[in-house]
């Protein structure tokens, strides 16, 4: 499969800050790969620098097999843009937006058109600074979706939205993600747990992991383990193993490379044969709660 | 094409209040130009004629109407902001030179297009058909795009919003009084250098490079690098332009076909003397003879160095002039004026004088005659005149685009068909004034209104007290015209040793006078 976006250990320097250090990615085309970390992680610096809005320390990206610091005019017919902080004009109404935005792109759908203005419920005549925040996003994201985008750029567009516009938000996306790639930073897990088929976890600048999110599920487990007394904590564990505790007879931790086997191996080496042993899925919030905690931790 | 035509009525809708300001304004200064030269006044001493009369309406309408102008350029250049990393449209296809295309159409459309109609009108009105000035006309047009327009829309690209634009227009405003502020303390820092024609250069350079620079790439702070790099070199070339040498070379020591002499000074009364402004005008009365008789000098400019027996120099840098001197001239007065605390510490020793007289040499060429009418009158290569009277008995002309490039008048004073005034002596025969228009040589001046006003009269500078006389021209006064014919540029260097400066400083009697021992 191609890739829609490829960064090559992508740098960005904000004089004394290190906001991007040394970010490579792949998003594969047909994805909906989310891009996510907690506030300040450099998640709308990359975005920007796929967007061409600013430039690469060092580094290198491509989106859509161009070099993201030649993006501009014709080159942004394919790809749509929704920003939670974009300064949309706010003197036009959705409306004349539309009709406004019509002329720059030659594959402009007006059924299409029409049919997000029903489906987002966008009054048609209203202007963009009496609509709510909800409501201006949801015409942004109709702006960036009439024109069958073959990529689909959003930097944290449910923030601050209730659960319904979000809900209507992310229907709108997946009603296109057939045809479009999808990159969406976001730091509410739980949304981006429901569409995403791929995830990168970026923190402090640096990429922690990136890949499929069924992998990711499957490769992160709860781990308990319960023995008839109260195990002595070993002085080594395998790397895998993110925060040990124990309390009483019980032992908990997470494995990040979860195997059925091997992980039982590991268990028996290290603490012997315990009583039951009960392996749990994880959630996406949990699994980014367990890796943003034990990086504190062992920072 | 599609993007410039959607992008300049989506900014057309956008803008339309501004649009209007600016159209009323428009509106506004031609009413008051017809007024100003036709001479009319159509109203009743009301509040209104008065706030017309006083010159403070008009004044205000031309400054509106520039600021009108450029507050325009700046909102649609913003409209879609080159400062900032969130503005929608930057993620979207634009392409920038359509971009640029949309905002120059605008700018020609809603500024241009109606000024350019306006000068037409008023052109019209004025009695001079505009199809005969088109050149003038695109010239003006071209003149305001290049300095002004061109300027406002690069500095809009580099500020983000209003406030924004205000700081940058303070700041600028601080920066050009810094320039006037460091013009006066650098010594004959406006001599004619040929640096205006590079600034010019430059600064058009430098608003293209921003405008470019901004729509192409987006690069702010280099692009206000450049615009500082172009206001620091400015200041530079000020102060490293070697303006003496140049003027040297501009004026090569020629032989100069005319002598001048120091006529001794008349003694003012009382040994008081003017004090304008905290500076003391001197003049030094000059006898002149020798210049042939096709032929005339106009002192375009002079530097006077002062040295008294304590080795104190004063040194006065280029001082600029217009002061013409005629074949038939027997005298005149070359005049400038020094600080009072120097006049103080020179007036009461001997002083040498240096005198660089800077000047032109003119031929006058095609001598014809031409008897003022009565009434309005076409004067050929002027404009269309009529003979004021009252105090002055002057020619006050409507002309134009611009004052006719160069016109010598001269009449003897004998002739004149003025009514005579009851102080003045009777005019001798044989004893010539004269009176020149100087204009410049491009197609056009640099303003708004394409019609400008010239008086014409007469000085006759034989008069035995060496100052000037206004014989008048009136219907029926017998002028000869001729079109003076630049032969070259020349400087003359006077000295005058042990000099009483008092002597020379011009008596108390009109203006701000304090009267001093």
């Amino acid at each position: 499969m191609t890739s829609a976006i490829q960064t090559d250990i992508l740098v960005k320097k904000f004089r004394r800050v290190d906001a991007l250090q040394g970010l490579t990615l792949n998003v594969p085309q047909g994805a909906v790969y989310a891009l996510v970390g907690p506030n300040g992680a450099g998640k709308t610096t990359a975005i920007k620098i796929l967007m061409n809005i600013i430039r690469a320390t060092s580094g290198r990206a491509e989106v859509l097999g161009t070099d993201s610091s030649q993006i501009r005019g014709r080159l942004l017919e394919p790809i749509g843009y929704v920003s939670e902080n974009q300064e949309m004009p706010e003197w036009m109404t959705v409306d004349s937006l539309l009709n406004y935005l019509r002329p720059f792109y030659p594959t402009w759908d007006t059924n299409l058109e029409a049919e997000l203005i029903k489906q987002f419920d966008l009054p048609r005549n209203r202007k963009l600074r009496h609509l709510s925040r909800g409501m201006r996003m949801k015409a942004a994201l109709a702006s960036s979706l009439a024109y069958h985008p073959r990529l689909i750029v959003l930097d944290e567009p449910f923030t601050g939205l209730d659960p319904l516009v979000r809900d209507e938000l992310i229907q709108g996306l997946l009603d296109r993600a057939e045809e479009s790639t999808i990159f969406v930073s976001s730091h509410d897990l739980a949304e981006i747990e429901t569409f995403a088929s791929h995830v990168a976890y970026l923190e402090e600048g640096k990429l922690r992991f990136a890949e499929e999110l069924t992998t990711l599920a499957n490769r992160f487990r709860d781990v308990e383990l319960t023995f008839d007394a109260p195990p002595s904590l070993p002085q080594k564990t395998p790397d895998n193993w993110l925060q040990l505790s124990t309390s009483a007879a019980v032992v908990r931790f997470t494995d990040s490379s979860f195997a059925s086997e091997r992980t039982g191996a590991d268990i028996r080496a290290v603490f012997g044969e315990p009583r039951n042993v009960t392996f749990s899925p994880m959630s996406l919030r949990s699994i980014f709660l367990a890796m943003a905690k034990s990086g504190r931790n062992s920072a | 094409m599609k993007q410039v035509w959607n992008i300049f009525r989506k900014d057309a809708r956008r803008h339309w209040p501004e649009i209007a300001v600016s159209l009323v304004a428009l509106a506004g200064f031609a009413w008051l130009d017809i007024r100003d030269w036709s001479h009319t006044d159509s109203f009743a001493a009301t509040g209104f004629s008065i706030l017309i009369a006083s010159r403070f309406l008009p004044g205000l309408v031309d400054a509106l109407l520039p600021i009108s102008w450029m507050f325009l350029i700046v909102r649609v250049v913003q409209s879609e902001s080159l400062v900032g990393d969130r503005q929608f449209w930057i993620t979207r296809p634009y392409d920038w030179k359509q971009l640029i295309a949309a905002k120059a159409l605008f700018m020609l459309v809603f500024i241009n297009l109606p000024f350019f109609i306006m000068d037409i009108f008023l052109l019209s009105r004025a009695g001079f058909h505009p199809a005969h000035h088109l050149i003038g006309l695109l010239w003006m047009q071209l003149m305001w795009i290049l300095f002004l327009f061109l300027s406002a829309a690069a500095l809009a690209t580099v500020a983000k919003n209003i406030p924004q634009m205000l700081l940058v227009v303070l700041l600028i405003a601080l920066y050009m009084i810094g320039m006037v502020a460091l013009s006066q303390v650098i010594p004959s820092a406006d001599a004619p250098s040929g640096g205006d024609s590079w600034s010019a250069l430059l600064l058009i350079g430098t608003a293209l490079a921003v405008i470019f620079l901004q729509y192409s790439r987006r690069k702010v702070a280099l692009s206000r690098w450049l615009i500082v790099g172009f206001c620091a070199l400015m200041i530079v070339m000020m102060v490293a332009t070697p303006y003496r040498s140049l003027v040297a070379r501009a004026y090569p020591n020629g032989n100069l076909p005319v002598q001048l002499a120091l006529v001794p000074a008349v003694t003012h009364d009382s040994g008081s003397h003017s004090i304008y402004d905290g500076r003391v005008p001197i003049s030094f009365p000059v006898s002149v003879s020798g210049l042939p008789l096709d032929s005339f000098l106009q002192l375009n400019g002079m530097i006077v160095t002062l040295t008294n027996a304590d080795g104190f120099r004063w040194d006065s840098g280029w001082r600029g002039q217009a002061l013409s001197l005629f074949p038939d001239q027997k005298k005149a007065n070359i005049g400038f004026d020094l600080k009072q605390n120097i006049f103080d510490r020179l007036k009461s020793a001997p002083v040498t004088v240096h005198l660089l007289l800077a000047f032109t040499l003119f031929h006058s060429r095609n001598q014809r005659e031409f008897t003022v009418p009565s009434g309005e009158f076409a004067w050929p290569d002027v404009g269309l005149c009529f003979s004021e009277g009252g105090y002055w008995n002057r020619v006050r002309c409507r002309v134009p685009l611009r004052k006719p490039t160069a016109v010598l008048i001269s009449s003897e004073t004998a002739a004149s068909t003025c009514p005579p005034v009851r102080t003045s002596t009777p005019p001798k025969p044989g004893v010539f004034a004269h009176g020149t228009v100087w204009g410049d040589s491009e197609p056009a001046e640099m303003g708004i209104s394409p019609v400008h006003e010239v008086d014409i009269y007469l000085s006759d500078w034989d008069t035995s007290d060496s100052n000037a006389t206004y014989p008048g021209i009136c219907p029926g006064t017998p002028l000869i015209l001729s079109t003076p014919e630049m032969v070259g540029r020349s400087r003359l260097e006077l000295d005058f040793e042990n000099l009483s400066l008092a002597e020379y400083g011009i008596g108390s009697g009109t203006g701000r006078v304090v009267i001093r021992p």
